[in-house]
C-alpha cells in the first residue's frame, strides 16, 4: 500500500512538472519576451500598464514586455545580483547615479554603439542626458527627469513670518524666521541629495568642471563658507536636520510648524492645496539659486539576450507619446521639445519645477557614487555631530575625494 | 588478516549502499548551499572578480591589504567593534538569561507570563526591533532615552544624536542585542534548570541554606555545561552581527559603528568589491573558527559530560 502511494505521489510530481515544463515550451517561440524591471508607484505603474503598454503592443505585437516592478529600498542590490547569476531584466528603469557605475561594471550596453542613437541624442535634454556618458559612450537614454523645488506653507509665512507671498530671495525668508521659536526650514538627513541644494546655494562647490579634482574646490573658501552658513542657520533655529535635531518629518512638519523644505515632483501638491502648501523656485542668495537634479535613466543590460529589442523598448520609452503619457502621472519629460509644450506649462507644479531645472546640476558623475556619498555624508556628519574644524575636515575629503576622482 | 579487512570492508560497502540514499539529499544541498560557497568565497578572496564577465584573476594577497590599511580604517574599527560586541553582551546575556531563568523558575503563579514576556523579543522581527529602537534613540524629545534623561530626571543638559555618536551608537547596539537574546539564554537555562535534582535543595533548607546561597553553590554549578553552550553560542553570534547595525547606524559615523558582516555587506553590494567582501568574510569565518577552538580548549567542552 505504501509502495503505491509513494508511486503515485512520484508520477503526480513528475508529471505535473513535465505540463509545467510544457506549458513554457508552449508559448510562441517567434515572440520575444523582455523583462522590463523597475520601481515605478502605483500611480506611474498604472499609466505604464494601461496606458504605454498597450501602445506598444499594437506596435509591436512580436515583442511582449514582462513588466516587474521592484522593491525601491533593495533595488541595487537586486540589480547586482542580478549581474552575478545572469538573471537579471533585459531593460530597466535605473537611478541616474548608478548609471556609470553598472557601465563600469560591464553590466550595460552602450546604447551610442547604435546608428539611431546620433540622432536621437539631439532631441534629449542634455542635463539628463550627460547622466549617461561614461569614458565617451553612452550607456542608457533618460528617462525621466526631476529635481528639487521649495515646498512651502504660505499660512505659516503669513501668519508666523509675517510675509505675505513667497519671497524671492533666502537673505529674506532668514531675516523673516529669525525671531521665529521654531524651525522654519527642514531637510532630512546629511546626504548628498538632501543637502547639495544648500552647499549649492551658499556658493559651495564640489570639484572642478570636469569632476576630475576636488581639492582647491570642495575646500575652496567659498565651500568652506557655505557649510559654515549652514551652521549657522542650524545654530540660529532657523534651519534643522531631521536626522540630526531628531525634528518632525518635512513632509509632516510642513504642515504644522515648517514654513519650507525642498522637496521632488512626488509631493502631492494637489492634496495640500488646501492648506496653503504650494511649489514654488528655490529663493535665491546672493543672486543664485540651486537645485539637484534626480530621474531616471533606461538601460539595456549587456547579459541581455535580446539586445536589439530591448533599445528599441527604450526608444519607444523616450518617444513623445510615451512621455506625455508618463507625465500625467507627475514624470517629469526629458525631451527638449517638450519642456516649452501647453501641457507642461500650464501646470502649476510642474511648470515650478521645469523652471528650476535650468538651475539644477547633476552629482559628480562617477562609477564610485556610493564611495563619494559616503565620504561627503561623513564629512558633514562629523562637522555637524562632533564640531570639528570645518576646513580641517573640508581639507581632508578633499583629498579623499581626489583619490576617487582619479580612478 | 587479510580476510579480515575483506570481510569488513565487504559490510562497510554494504552499510553505505543502505545509508547513501538517505545522506545524498542532505549531500548535495550540503555541497551546493555550503562548501561550494565556502570555496568560491576562498578564491576570489584572492582575486579580482568582475562580476557580470565572470573574470576572476588571481592577485594574491591585494584585497587584504586594502581593507588593512585604508585610512579611515573601517576593518579595524568594524573588527573591534565585532570583539567589543561580545565582551559587552555575552555576560548580560548569559547572567541574564540564568539569574531570570532562577527567578521564574521559583514562581508559584504568572511563570507562563514572565516566559512569554522574556522571550518575545526574540521571535520579533530584527526589523521591528530595529526600528523601535531607532525612535528610542530619536534625537529630540522625540525620543524615549532623550525625554528621560533630559525632560525626566535631568541629568543630561541637552538632546544627545545617539546613533550618530560612535560610542552612543554602539552601546545602542549592543543594548539591542542584550535585549533580543536573553530571552533565548533564559529559555535554554529553564530547560537546564528541570534537570536540577530537588533533592539537593530540600538537603540545603534542611541545612538552612538562604536563596542565594542555594543560587550561589546548587544552580550555578549545576548549569555550568549550559553556561558553556550559552557562552559559545552567543560568542560566535556575535560575529554575525549585521541587522542592526544595518538599520541603526549603517556603520556610521564614518564606519565606527561598523562590524564585519556589514562592511561585508557594503563592499559587495554598494561598491562592487567582491573580492574584498570575501575577504573580510574568510578573516571573520578564521575568527570564529580560532574562538570555537580556544573556547573549546579552555572550557574543556569535549571532556564536559552533558555539555550541549
Amino acid at each position: 500500500m505504501k509502495k503505491v502511494v509513494i508511486l503515485l505521489l512520484v508520477s503526480i510530481i513528475v508529471i505535473s512538472s513535465v505540463f509545467a515544463n510544457g506549458v513554457v515550451e508552449e508559448k510562441d517561440s517567434s515572440k520575444v519576451t523582455l523583462k522590463f524591471w523597475y520601481t515605478y508607484g502605483d500611480g506611474e505603474e498604472a499609466v505604464l500598464l494601461n496606458e504605454v503598454l498597450p501602445m506598444w503592443e499594437k506596435a509591436n505585437p512580436d515583442i511582449k514586455i514582462d513588466c516587474i516592478r521592484q522593491d525601491g529600498s533593495q533595488y541595487h542590490q537586486m540589480i547586482v545580483t542580478s549581474f552575478g547569476t545572469g538573471n537579471g531584466p533585459d531593460v530597466a528603469r535605473i537611478d541616474i547615479t548608478n548609471t556609470a557605475s553598472y557601465a563600469n561594471q560591464g553590466g550595460l550596453k552602450a546604447v551610442s554603439d547604435y546608428p539611431e542613437f546620433d540622432s536621437l541624442k539631439d532631441g534629449f535634454l542634455e542635463g539628463p542626458l550627460s547622466t549617461n556618458n561614461y569614458k565617451g559612450s553612452y550607456y542608457g537614454l533618460p528617462l525621466d527627469t526631476n529635481c528639487k523645488v521649495a515646498v512651502v506653507n504660505t499660512k505659516i509665512l503669513k501668519d508666523e513670518l509675517s510675509l505675505n507671498e513667497v519671497p524671492s530671495t533666502m537673505e529674506e525668508f532668514f531675516a523673516a524666521a529669525k525671531n521665529r521659536d521654531t524651525y522654519s526650514l527642514n531637510v532630512s538627513g546629511f546626504g548628498d541629495w538632501d543637502l547639495y541644494p544648500y552647499f549649492w546655494l551658499f556658493g559651495g562647490v564640489l570639484t572642478d568642471e570636469n569632476f576630475t579634482k576636488a581639492s582647491g574646490y570642495f575646500n575652496s573658501a567659498e565651500s568652506i563658507a557655505a557649510v559654515k552658513e549652514m551652521i549657522k542657520l542650524h545654530n540660529d533655529g532657523i534651519f534643522t536636520i531631521r536626522d540630526l535635531d531628531g525634528s518632525v518629518d518635512a513632509w509632516d512638519g510642513i504642515e504644522s510648524e515648517y514654513a519650507m523644505f525642498f522637496e521632488g515632483p512626488w509631493y502631492n501638491f494637489q492634496a495640500k492645496a488646501e492648506m496653503g502648501i504650494v511649489p514654488a523656485l528655490i529663493p535665491t542668495y546672493e543672486g543664485r539659486s540651486a537645485s539637484v537634479v534626480g530621474g531616471e535613466n533606461i538601460v539595456v543590460f549587456s547579459t541581455s539576450k535580446y539586445q536589439d529589442a530591448a533599445w528599441k523598448f527604450a526608444q519607444f520609452m523616450t518617444s513623445d507619446a510615451v512621455q506625455e503619457a508618463m507625465l500625467k502621472s507627475g514624470q517629469l519629460p526629458v525631451l527638449k521639445d517638450m519642456i516649452n509644450s501647453a501641457t507642461v506649462l500650464e501646470n502649476p507644479v510642474w511648470s515650478v519645477y521645469m523652471e528650476q531645472l535650468a538651475t539644477a546640476k547633476a552629482r559628480i558623475p562617477s562609477p564610485y557614487t556610493s564611495d563619494i556619498e559616503t565620504l561627503w555624508k561623513n564629512c558633514i556628519t562629523t562637522i555637524f555631530v562632533d564640531g570639528v574644524d570645518v576646513k580641517q575636515e573640508m581639507d581632508k575629503t578633499a583629498l579623499s575625494l581626489d583619490k576617487i576622482l582619479a580612478k | 588478516m587479510v580476510y579480515r579487512i575483506k570481510n569488513y570492508s565487504r559490510r562497510d560497502l554494504n552499510g553505505w549502499r543502505y545509508c547513501f540514499p538517505f545522506v545524498l539529499p542532505g549531500l548535495v544541498l550540503i555541497s551546493v548551499f555550503v562548501l561550494f560557497p565556502m570555496i568560491f568565497t576562498l578564491r576570489i578572496a584572492f582575486s579580482n572578480y568582475q562580476i557580470v564577465q565572470g573574470n576572476i584573476s588571481f592577485i594574491g594577497l591585494e584585497n587584504f591589504k586594502v581593507i588593512f590599511t585604508e585610512s579611515n580604517k573601517e576593518f579595524w574599527y568594524a573588527y573591534r567593534n565585532n570583539f567589543l560586541y561580545a565582551i559587552v553582551t555575552v555576560p548580560f546575556i548569559v547572567f541574564g538569561g540564568m539569574v531570570f531563568s532562577y527567578l521564574i523558575n521559583n514562581l508559584k503563579r504568572g511563570g507562563s507570563i514572565f516566559k512569554v514576556g522574556f522571550y518575545l523579543p526574540v521571535i520579533t522581527s530584527w526589523v521591528i526591533v530595529s526600528l523601535v529602537f531607532k525612535y528610542m534613540f530619536n534625537n529630540s524629545n522625540r525620543g524615549l532615552v532623550n525625554y528621560f534623561l533630559v525632560d525626566v530626571i535631568h541629568i543630561l543638559p541637552n538632546y544627545i544624536p545617539w546613533l550618530l555618536r560612535q560610542w552612543s551608537g554602539n552601546a545602542a547596539i549592543w543594548l539591542m542585542g542584550i535585549w533580543k537574546n536573553t530571552g533565548w539564554s533564559m529559555l535554554i537555562y529553564l530547560a537546564a534548570l528541570q534537570s536540577i535534582p530537588e533533592i539537593l535543595y530540600e538537603a540545603a533548607d534542611l541545612d538552612g541554606a538562604s536563596t542565594w546561597q542555594k543560587f550561589r553553590f546548587i544552580t550555578v554549578p549545576s548549569l555550568k555545561p549550559t553556561t558553556f553552550f550559552v557562552l559559545v553560542n552567543m560568542i560566535i553570534g556575535s560575529f554575525n552581527v549585521f541587522l542592526q547595525v544595518m538599520l541603526l547606524t549603517s556603520g556610521g559615523p564614518n564606519g565606527k559603528t561598523s562590524v564585519l558582516q556589514y562592511m561585508l555587506y557594503d563592499r559587495a553590494f554598494a561598491k562592487f568589491q567582491f573580492g574584498q567582501a570575501s575577504a573580510v568574510g574568510l578573516i571573520s569565518s578564521i575568527t570564529i573558527v580560532l574562538l570555537t577552538l580556544i573556547m573549546n580548549k579552555v572550557f574543556k567542552l569535549d571532556n564536559k559530560e552533558g555539555a550541549l
